[in-house]
């Protein structure tokens, strides 16, 4: 819970008290409005080789120490440089640049959340899909609330100890467990992203784990990416992920259970491909944020037929 | 206990019924969350629309 006193702003630097009412400054303020591969979120069962308008606004409820994305997240709005861009314009430009989907990403959805839900409703009526990358710590309430009006998510799992959430993200784990599990449950098609740290989160154990609780409770069909980190904002000190740790890492994903593992951030030839889970074939290959070949065919396997889970069209 | 403490104890234990129906009542009709207004005016500088056509420079 973050209470906030009079005249102040939240732990997020973009909500504030003024007066007894809750106050959002950044609402109608993109920092960063882009056209990405919808691969550089990472998706990769929804809509491949598609395009996606990515908006984001300053500000973030978590203060990770290792943020690949500081500049903009652990900013104050006052000195964060913006553009006018109410929820109507948000859907006008995404239509216009021909994007089948609209991201809330780069910092987190949820402390621009009525920027969020009000764009992503008007979304959905202009039959755009809609897509957060989130950490996912926030309350169920207004979590179940916004989901109604999202097609696909990328959630953060940053670590699978308290301690970890507590030490470097100055957050709690469970609130993002359960975000992850009502994420599934409203039938949001749900990928898995953890940034796979030196020395803080890349134990086998800890991965383990970790894989252990996405095969549990999110099912085998969800995707699961390993991340390379770079040394950024606090974690300048550490070495960037080595290829062999997240070469380790997708091993103890697929030896868990879990049917689709990827590396993210490095180039990885079967990190980046998703294989059919039945017959082991390759069905997308891609290099980067690039699809080098799609062999899926109505969601199936060509070969097998096996379904593979995900939104392909 | 004297006639005196014992209505005490007595007009207590009755003022406790409402006030625990006030408190239940309130913590019902409290909203589970509050949504925030949108505030007047940007706070940071402000700049145009730039080109979105090239790929975002941050992660994610």
């Amino acid at each position: 819970m973050c209470l906030i006193e009079h005249g102040q702003s939240g732990d997020c630097r973009v909500r504030i008290n003024i007066d007894g009412v809750l106050r959002t400054v950044v609402y109608g303020y993109p920092c960063s409005i882009a056209i990405d591969p919808v691969e550089k979120k990472p998706l990769f069962h929804f809509l491949p080789g598609t395009k996606i308008l990515s908006t984001a606004t300053a500000g973030c409820n978590l203060h990770c120490q290792f943020c690949q994305n500081w500049e903009i997240s652990q900013a104050n709005p006052e000195d964060t440089p913006a553009a006018f861009c109410p929820p109507a314009k948000l859907v006008e430009v995404t239509k216009e640049n021909r994007c089948l989907s609209l991201a809330y990403t780069y910092t987190d959805p949820i402390i621009y959340y009525e920027y969020t839900y009000d764009s992503a409703k008007l979304a959905k009526q202009a039959n755009i899909r809609t897509v957060l990358v989130t950490a996912g710590y926030i309350n169920p309430e207004p979590w179940k609330k916004l989901l109604k009006y999202v097609d696909a998510a990328n959630i953060d799992l940053k670590g699978i100890t308290e301690e970890f959430y507590r030490d470097v993200c100055s957050a709690t784990l469970r609130p993002v467990q359960n975000a992850l599990l009502i994420a599934k449950a409203s039938g949001v098609w749900v990928e898995v992203t953890n940034l796979v740290i030196p020395t803080l989160n890349d134990k086998a154990e800890h991965i383990r784990e970790l894989a252990r609780w996405v095969r549990a409770n999110l099912g085998r069909e969800t995707p699961l990416h390993f991340s390379q980190f770079y040394p950024r904002y606090k974690m300048r000190h550490l070495p960037p992920t080595s290829a062999k740790t997240l070469d380790m890492a997708r091993e103890i994903g697929i030896s868990e259970g879990l049917d689709y593992v990827y590396i993210g951030n490095i180039l990885s030839e079967a990190g980046q491909t998703t294989f059919c889970p039945s017959c082991k074939g390759p069905l997308i290959k891609r290099s980067g944020y690039t699809i080098l070949q799609n062999r899926l065919r109505d969601g199936r396997c060509p070969d097998c037929k096996k379904e593979i889970h995900g939104v392909w069209k | 206990m004297k006639r005196r403490e014992f209505l005490k104890k007595l007009i207590a234990g009755f003022s406790t019924v409402p006030v625990g129906i006030w408190w239940l009542a309130k913590k019902v009709s409290t909203p589970k969350f509050v949504r925030a207004v949108r505030f007047r005016e940007y706070p940071g500088p402000l700049r145009p629309l730039a080109d979105i056509s090239k790929q975002g420079k941050w992660s994610g």
